[in-house]
Order: structure tokens, then C-alpha cells, then sequence
């Protein structure tokens, strides 16, 4: 019961979006200047979050996001509303930074099984669960942000971008398969094999670096 | 249930997408065992930390070429919806007509010494303040005069944070920073280099705010340079400029 009328609520949250999107849309059609800024106010944070950690360079993000607006601006008539203004954008976004020159390089750099059955590829994972406390058990503090960004850079960029826009543009599954043009099922396995990846990554940089001071868990 | 499958089903249990049975099973073990309750403490502490990374600030450079694009864009979009659509947005479009008629000028970038200096003298009075130049050329003033908006300076006094305009091929240098800008044939700033210096909040203001009657040739209207400085003022022989509205 409890979970019907949940989902109800955000069917109507989501109608509302929706006729939001489209009205902002119109506006835009017609020039309005509020329309303009209220574009920039909703997305250009959002959408630079999103470059910025896809490419971990903030002058390309920079770019990134200007050819991002230019290309909003300018087919915002062709815009159907057929996905949500805020996927459609992410989606321009990933693919501006697909063409991006950092990303090109990297996706080379780290050519693997992409989407292959996350159960077959399990072998490193004994590496993590020695015993039962893994070294991972710390409070990220402002200085440990830096160690994630890292991480992030290290790990394939395919399983990056998954994790990237379901935790930092927090997006939905299902949105996030619109925007890669992939099923839900492989949305679900980059997820947890990005995060698996990130995870490594940072138990591999706290072995390596035990001067840096963590805050354990308990200490909270 | 073995703690290798409830690992695999802890990024689903994050996220809310796993089966109510299935859910119940993963919590109960989870709560009961020290290496999976371990995987899913840090596996949630990574998602908090990924989480405060959305908060990301845009760098403020950014920020100010996004409005001047947005603006264009308008502009661009303004200039093809149709006339019904228009006067629904009538208000909007009553401010862009009245802004045209409150810029500095923008020198053409082919328009010849006479037509740039025609520019320029139309700019340099409309600063309302005291412009001093080394054995400067003699400026005209358009007999019909006209006023300007330029980002809100109305000031008579000098402040030395305000911008000021000159040509782009100004003699004068010296100042501290020196940002060219180059303005449309409607007026917008659409793209700026910084010569020299850095861009400051001052700069930034003036490239966002400031609207710009275009630079003509021909009568039409065309793009064109000019160039923002910021710094201390360049002494030289004092010259007046009559300012009619
Ligand atoms: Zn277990």
C-alpha cells in the first residue's frame, strides 16, 4: 500500500517536471530572457559537475560546457520533449565529452571486456575481503576528495560514467540508460563494476600512502 | 546465502533496485556478518562522499561565457521567432529595443582612421568622466550625441577599478589589464581575449552588463573590436567632449 501511493507521488512530480520542461521550453522558443536564465540556473552547475568529472580537467569542462549551451540553444526547436529537458541535456553533455580529446585517450588507454557479466569477474575481488575489516572503513573528509578524483581518473571511463551520473548527477537508472543508449541490465552492471573499481582504486591508494591520516569510522 | 553474492547486491541495495524478498535476505545477512556489513558501511560512505561531489562551483569565467552566449542566443532566436510571438513577449522585447538605444559604440574592424575615430569619439564622452590622452588626435562628436548604459558607470568621478574603452589599436598601454572584446553586429560581446593582466570582476561586469550600439559600415550595422582596460589612469594632455542626449 505504502509503496503504491510513493510511486503515484512521484508519477505526479514527474507529470509536473514534465509540463515545467515544457513550458520553460516554449519560453525559450520566443526569446524570453528569464527563460534563458532560468536554463543556466537549472543545468550549467549540474552539467559542469557532470564534464568536470567525466574529463578531470576543468578547462576542457569549461569548453565542454559551452558547446553543451551552444547546441541547447540552438536545437532547442527540435526539442519534443520526448525524454526531459534534464536527460536531454546530460545526454548532449556525455556525448560532448565523448568528443572530447582527454576522453578519446583514456577510453583507448583502457580497452576491456565492457560489459560482460560482472560474475565472471571476480577474481580481484579476494584481494579486497582479507578478513573482516576492510581497510576502506574511513569518513571521506575534504582532503580525501581528492584521493576519489584520483580514483575516479584511474578507473575505466565507461564504468566512470556510469557511476558518475547515478552518484554525482544522481540520476535514475532509467535515465541513465536513455542517456547511454543501453539497457537497464548494463546500467546495473557499470554501476556496480564502476563502484567495485573505485573502491580497489582507494583501498589501493590508502595501502600505498599510509602517512595520509584517515578518519576511521568509529572515531564518528 | 553466501556473503559473495550479498557483496554483488549491495550497489543494487544502495540504490533501491532489488526485490522485497531478496532485500530482506541481504539486510538480515549483512547485520549479521562482520565482512559484509564492512563492504556495505564503505560502499555507503563512497556514495555520501561521490554525492558531495555534485556540489561542484562553476569557476566564475565560465559563468560569464555562459550568459553572454545565452544572450546571443536570444538575441539569434528573438530575430527568427515570428511577430505573434514576439508581441507575447513584448515586454522582453520592448527592454532589447531600449537597450539598443543606450550603447557605446564598437569600432568596425575595416572601417578606416576617420570612421574609427568618428567611433571613438563617440565613446570616449559618453564615459562621463575626464578622459586624458597623450598627444591624442582630435575626436569628432556626432552631432546628434547619444547616451550610454556602459554596465551601470554614470559616475562623474574616476574610480580606478572602472573599465574604460579604447580602440582596439590604442597607443596607450600601461594598464594593468587589458581584455579585448569583440562586440556583434547586434551590439553583444560574443567572445574576449585577455591581452594582458587578468580578467576581473570589474571586466567580467562590463562584458556581461554592457550593451554596445554596433559599429557600422556602410550603415550596417557590423561586428567590430574594441578594447576594455582596468588600471591607472594614463596622463596626458587634457581634451573635452561636448555630450548631448
Ligand atoms: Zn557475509
Amino acid at each position: 500500500m505504502a509503496t503504491s501511493i510513493l510511486d503515484l507521488g512521484s508519477e505526479r512530480a514527474a507529470e509536473s517536471a514534465e509540463a515545467d520542461d515544457l513550458g520553460l521550453v516554449e519560453a525559450l522558443r520566443e526569446g524570453s530572457e528569464r527563460a534563458y536564465e532560468e536554463l543556466l540556473d537549472r543545468f550549467q552547475q549540474p552539467a559542469y559537475a557532470l564534464a568536470l568529472r567525466l574529463l578531470n580537467d576543468q578547462s576542457e569542462a569549461s569548453d565542454v560546457v559551452q558547446e553543451v549551451f551552444l547546441k541547447v540553444f540552438r536545437s532547442i526547436g527540435n526539442f519534443r520533449g520526448q525524454s526531459s529537458l534534464k536527460t536531454w541535456i546530460y545526454r548532449i553533455t556525455v556525448n560532448e565529452a565523448h568528443n572530447a580529446r582527454r576522453w578519446f585517450f583514456r577510453h583507448r588507454r583502457q580497452e576491456v571486456d565492457l560489459d560482460t557479466d560482472p560474475e565472471d569477474t571476480r577474481d580481484w575481488k579476494e584481494n579486497i575481503a582479507d578478513g573482516g575489516r576492510s581497510p576502506f572503513d574511513v569518513a571521506f573528509s575534504g582532503e580525501q576528495h581528492v584521493m576519489i578524483e584520483r580514483a575516479l581518473e584511474r578507473i575505466n571511463p565507461i564504468f566512470r560514467e556510469a557511476v558518475v551520473l547515478r552518484d554525482i548527477t544522481d540520476l535514475s537508472y532509467e535515465e541513465i540508460a536513455e542517456i547511454l543508449s543501453v539497457s537497464l541490465g548494463t546500467v546495473k552492471s557499470r554501476i556496480l563494476r564502476g563502484r567495485d573499481a573505485l573502491r580497489e582504486e582507494l583501498q589501493g591508494s590508502l595501502r600505498a600512502r599510509p602517512a595520509l591520516r584517515l578518519v576511521p569510522k568509529t572515531a564518528e | 546465502m553466501s556473503c559473495d553474492h550479498v557483496q554483488q547486491q549491495i550497489s543494487a541495495l544502495i540504490d533501491r533496485r532489488i526485490a522485497d524478498g531478496e532485500r530482506e535476505n541481504v539486510r538480515a545477512h549483512i547485520e549479521s556478518c562482520s565482512a559484509c556489513q564492512a563492504q556495505w558501511e564503505s560502499a555507503l560512505s563512497l556514495r555520501s562522499a561521490l554525492r558531495g561531489m555534485a556540489q561542484t562551483e562553476v569557476p566564475a569565467s565560465l559563468a560569464a561565457k555562459l550568459r553572454v552566449l545565452a544572450s546571443h542566443e536570444r538575441v539569434r532566436q528573438l530575430s527568427r521567432v515570428s511577430l505573434p510571438a514576439r508581441l507575447r513577449n513584448f515586454t522582453a522585447y520592448a527592454g532589447l529595443c531600449f537597450d539598443n538605444l543606450m550603447r557605446p559604440v564598437a569600432l568596425p574592424f575595416a572601417g578606416g582612421v576617420l570612421s574609427a575615430l568618428l567611433a571613438f569619439g563617440l565613446l570616449v564622452p559618453t564615459l562621463s568622466f575626464p578622459h586624458n590622452f597623450v598627444g591624442g588626435p582630435t575626436f569628432f562628436v556626432e552631432p546628434a550625441g547619444s547616451t550610454v548604459d556602459l554596465a551601470g558607470q554614470t559616475s562623474e568621478k574616476i574610480n580606478i577599478l572602472a573599465p574604460r574603452i579604447q580602440p582596439v589599436n590604442s597607443p596607450y598601454t600601461g594598464y594593468t589589464n587589458v581584455v579585448d572584446l569583440t562586440i556583434d553586429e547586434n551590439g553583444k560581446v560574443v567572445d574576449w581575449t585577455v591581452v594582458s593582466g587578468r580578467l576581473t570582476e570589474e571586466l567580467n561586469n562590463l562584458i556581461v552588463l554592457s550593451r554596445f550600439i554596433p559599429a557600422t559600415t556602410f550603415g550596417l550595422p557590423t561586428s567590430g573590436k574594441i578594447r576594455a582596460v582596468q588600471g591607472p589612469i594614463i596622463v596626458g594632455p587634457s581634451y573635452s567632449f561636448t555630450v548631448r542626449s
